[in-house]
């Protein structure tokens, strides 16, 4: 059998894109999980602060730790089924740096209120979603816009409601995109 | 230059092959999954699913998940080699018809 130059290169690309497919189904699959760890336990740190607001500081220690042993959880559960470890240590500790990093900049030297707290965190973490959906999938791109668009509107026109919307928008949009991502 | 592989070069048989290898070895892919993947009808995937099987290239096994049936396609080693080689020899073809630099 001979084939030429070109339909070489078009067999090659064929194969590119397979491979490309299945990465990204691979990835929206582990990241579906994540999604939904995080956007249960977002929508309950919302609920809660907005019930119990001189707890909010703690509710959201107990958030981030609750997520981290989960996605650890994941991971494990992920190596297991796949072979390929996608939580490890540096992956916390890329998450404690960029946690360091929001602290240091909206508390230490910005001390922003509450509600603009609420509204920092949130659109920090979609501007992430965001730029890794450049190279991952449109999928993450629409999920970081999505929640940041939303959480913009909450802040400037949900009054004393904006931990409800942020538990519905961002809590909700992450289950939601979760969901949405195993389905598909 | 090494001979392209017949059973691999068949487009569908190149898109199964091409997503099976993407994944860890030993991993397989359900039939859904490969289905949706490839953009193939059920019969023409199984067609070449077991021409495929029958040179050794991949295992399918067949599963019920609850009450579901499930049929998961794995890309042997000798699969995952002949692909390998496959794949070498189209970057050889492309290679050799390049013009030469000075």
């Amino acid at each position: 059998m001979s084939i030429d130059a070109r339909e070489a290169a078009s067999a090659l690309s064929d194969i590119e894109t397979i491979a490309q497919r299945v990465r990204q189904s691979r990835f929206y699959n582990f990241a579906s999980l994540m999604l939904i760890l995080w956007g249960v336990l977002i929508f309950f740190g919302n609920v809660a602060s907005h019930f119990w607001p001189p707890l909010a500081g703690y509710i959201w220690i107990a958030v981030n730790a609750v997520g981290i042993a989960g996605s650890f959880a994941i991971g494990a559960f992920d190596y297991k089924r796949m072979g390929v470890r996608s939580f490890d240590l540096r992956m916390v500790a890329a998450y404690v740096l960029f946690l360091a990093f929001g602290a240091l900049w909206s508390i230490g030297l910005g001390h922003f209120t509450p509600r603009q707290l609420g509204v920092f965190w949130p659109t920090y973490f979609m501007m992430v979603y965001t730029i890794v959906g450049l190279w991952i999938g449109p999928a993450f791109v629409a999920i970081g816009l999505g929640i940041t668009g939303l959480t913009l509107f909450g802040y400037a026109f949900i009054g004393p409601w904006f931990e409800l919307w942020m538990a519905l928008v961002n809590g909700g949009g992450l289950l939601l995109g979760g969901l949405w991502m195993r389905r598909n | 230059m090494a001979e392209l592989d017949e059973i691999i070069h068949q487009p569908l048989r190149l898109k199964i092959m091409a997503a099976l290898n993407a994944l860890p070895a030993a991993t397989g892919l359900d039939f859904t999954r490969l289905k949706k993947l490839t953009g193939a009808t059920d019969g023409n995937l199984g067609a070449h699913i077991e021409t495929l099987a029958k040179a050794g290239y991949v295992t399918v096994a067949k599963a019920f998940v609850g009450k579901k049936p499930q049929t998961t396609v794995t890309a042997t080693a000798a699969g995952r080699g002949a692909f390998a080689r496959h794949v070498a020899t189209l970057r050889e073809i492309i290679a050799a018809s390049a013009p030469e630099a000075d």
